[in-house]
């Protein structure tokens, strides 16, 4: 990707905005390169949507600005509007207008040239498989096809930059695959996304990722370089009891008895340790002791330890 | 060119969603019909058929003419006859009647006498209204009566029957006091009612916008808020305008209201009376935090002021001042005068042109007022 020498598709300083007590969005500087597919992660009300919607210009900034597309949120939002595609997390087209209707709509308003519409929401529609529903009410659709005919809707003026607020949030995984299968598309077009996403498989496939908590970034990166960012060597655990080696092994963080043990999770039946070592035989040792049979083997890092471990070692920091 | 598309966008949009919405489409045509007949056959400030007891205590040809004239009177059913006073207490504790006429004795030999018959006629206080009313006719009969027979008396003597009596005019006034209620009433109902289904319509326009987060695509796009305003009022003017038409049709078909006035000044006035009431309801969208509010609140910001400031139910001179300023801020009292001024006395631009420009002004004022509102809640 040759982002150098042009100007950034996205970029924020101190943006900021507050709800009544609540600093929704505290500061963020955020820098996002033409072409990429820049994720935007972090849990329930981290100030995603609120940072997305003032990027989108449906919310004014309390303090700070943003460049979107070249031209600032605050002082003209009018250059940016044209240049920008936006899906707010709720569906939000008219439920009782038909697929076309509603696309058909948003694309005057745009200024969507009559001749240039059809075809293009024809060739859209038959590249998301929603050809066959165009009479359809936008409300008697699946979620799955909801999302992708909002999406549909926001690409008619081909946007420069895109901004999906947690687009596949309640999409069935089919749906959702599919869904990122026209992301990628619009990727090789050169198109922009921004998206924010609770789902870490997602933020495997963004070129860049940035972690939002309490409304400030936490940590920005490829996903390689945010995995990196991860201390020591990861293994998984698989033991008769599960929920007692967990115990065990929590009550051994920075015990000498078990040197090295930076932070332990439970997946499911899964344990995932952290250690500074490369040798496991400290952990072999504890479970052993704590009358536990179990199974420790190395494991690769991914998006999802990635930010579980550096959640914890941030606030333990 | 471009403003004009995206008026005209979201105007198509908006009837679409009015056809595929089958129950208020079925309400907001029908309402208003059964509205206009039912509030004007409910709000009637006609007594008719107040229950009446006689008392002939004089059983003469000429007693007996005159009881026989409220037998024939549509305001007065005879319940019943008595032979002496007592009687009237007894009729009254039950609730038989609420009048009983007491001719005494002598009334035929006074009338032979060419002097003045009296009569008495007891009211029972308990029921002001109808009672009050029942008065009047009474008096009304009572004058006719006696006028019916002083023509007849003055024709027996060869005089000048005009010079007799002003007969004719009484009797217009006071023998159509149904003509008079309805047609007073129903260019004033018309108005509440076109007023009620506007407002209620936009009330929850934009509130639906901002709950469905449609809003949001609105606002990014390059539509600006006057142009939307505009859209989402004009299919509504059209269609109020097209109620008012039936209404005002209902109202000179079942009611035989009178059209004197200029029709044209009538639809100039009704449309921006329409595009006023629909402004209103904008402003109510844009302040209401949810549907439920902007539909209460829709409701009882048109029907309060459109029945009690709006010179329909009490005249507005009689109304505190205070009130009279506030009145201003609805539409309902400029359209009253003129579909009053239309209807009855024949007004055009001559003498209804104030209350054209009110509206005119009004309407610039509150669509305004709405975009304002609008803008101010990001």
């Amino acid at each position: 990707m040759t982002t150098t020498a042009t100007a950034p598709a996205i970029e924020a300083t101190g943006l900021s905005r507050r709800f009544g007590d609540v600093q929704a969005v505290d500061g963020v500087d955020l820098r996002i390169a033409k072409g990429a597919v820049f994720g935007l992660l972090g849990p329930d009300g981290a100030g995603k949507s609120t940072l997305i919607r003032m990027l989108a210009t449906v919310l004014g900034p309390d303090d700070g600005d943003a460049r979107v597309a070249g031209h600032s949120v605050r002082r003209a939002s009018e250059k940016v509007t044209p240049l920008i595609g936006y899906m707010s997390q709720q569906f939000s087209l008219y439920p009782d207008l038909t697929v076309a209707e509603n696309i058909d709509f948003f694309a005057k308003l745009r200024g969507v040239p009559k001749d240039v519409r059809r075809t293009r929401m024809m060739k859209l529609l038959e590249g998301m498989g929603l050809a066959e529903f165009v009479d359809r009410q936008a409300g008697k659709l699946s979620g799955g096809m909801k999302q992708k005919l909002f999406l549909a809707s926001t690409l008619m003026h081909e946007p420069d930059v895109l901004l999906l607020d947690e687009p596949t949030t309640g999409v069935d995984p089919v749906s959702r695959r599919e869904f990122w299968r026209i992301l990628a598309g619009l990727h090789r077009q050169g198109t922009t996304v921004l998206v924010a996403t609770p789902y870490m498989d997602e933020a495997e496939r963004c070129t860049e990722v940035a972690f939002l908590e309490s409304g400030r970034i936490r940590h920005q990166g490829s996903p390689a370089q945010i995995k990196a960012l991860v201390p020591g060597r990861l293994f998984e655990v698989t033991a008769d009891d599960p929920r007692a080696a967990l115990a065990a092994l929590q009550a051994s963080v920075d015990r000498p008895s078990l040197p090295g043990l930076l932070s332990v999770h439970l997946y499911g039946d899964v344990l995932r340790v952290l250690l500074e070592t490369d040798d496991p035989a400290s952990v072999h040792a504890a479970l052993q002791a704590a009358g536990i049979g179990a199974e420790v083997r190395p494991a690769a890092v991914d998006m999802e330890t990635a930010f579980a471990f550096l959640a914890e070692l941030g606030t333990a920091a | 060119m471009r403003s004009l598309s995206r008026i005209g966008a979201v105007t198509a949009k908006e009837f679409i969603h009015l056809l595929r919405d089958r129950r208020t489409l079925a309400v907001v045509l029908a309402l208003p019909v059964l509205q206009m007949l039912l509030f004007a056959y409910a709000i009637s400030f006609d007594v008719k058929n107040v229950a009446t007891v006689v008392i002939d205590l004089d059983k003469t040809p000429a007693s007996q003419a005159y009881v026989s004239s409220y037998e024939s009177s549509d305001f007065f059913t005879v319940v019943g006859t008595g032979d002496d006073l007592a009687a009237v207490d007894g009729v009254f504790d039950h609730n038989q009647a609420l009048i009983a006429v007491v001719v005494p004795s002598g009334f035929g030999r006074s009338l032979a006498a060419g002097e003045k018959g009296s009569v008495a006629v007891y009211l029972d206080g308990s029921e002001p209204t109808a009672a009050r009313v029942g008065q009047a006719f009474s008096t009304a009969l009572n004058q006719v009566y006696s006028q019916q027979v002083t023509i007849r008396w003055a024709d027996a003597q060869g005089l000048d029957v005009t010079a007799a009596g002003q007969l004719e005019p009484r009797v217009r006034t006071w023998y159509n006091p149904e003509k008079r209620s309805s047609d007073y009433l129903i260019p004033g109902l018309m108005v509440v009612i076109i007023m009620v289904v506007a407002v209620q319509q936009t009330a929850v326009s934009l509130v639906r916008e901002r709950e469905q987060g449609t809003d949001e695509q609105l606002a990014i796009s390059p539509m600006r808020r006057w142009e939307m305003m505009l859209g989402k009022v004009a299919p509504w003017t059209l269609l109020a305008f097209l109620e008012l038409a039936v209404v005002t049709a209902v109202g000179m078909w079942f009611f035989d209201l009178p059209l004197r006035g200029s029709i044209g000044v009538l639809a100039l006035g009704a449309a921006l009376f329409v595009f006023c009431s629909l402004g209103l309801g904008l402003v109510i969208s844009a302040v209401a935090p949810s549907l439920e509010t902007a539909n209460m609140l829709g409701l009882l910001l048109s029907i309060l002021p459109a029945f009690i400031l709006s010179g329909f139910a009490f005249p507005l001179s009689s109304i505190p001042g205070w009130l009279q300023v506030v009145s201003c801020l609805f539409p309902a009292r400029f359209m009253v005068t003129i579909t009053r001024g239309v209807f009855l006395k024949g007004a055009g631009l001559a003498e209804l042109w104030p209350e054209i420009a009110a509206l005119g002004a009004y309407a610039v004022v509150v669509i305004a007022v709405a975009i304002v509102l609008t803008r101010r809640r990001r």
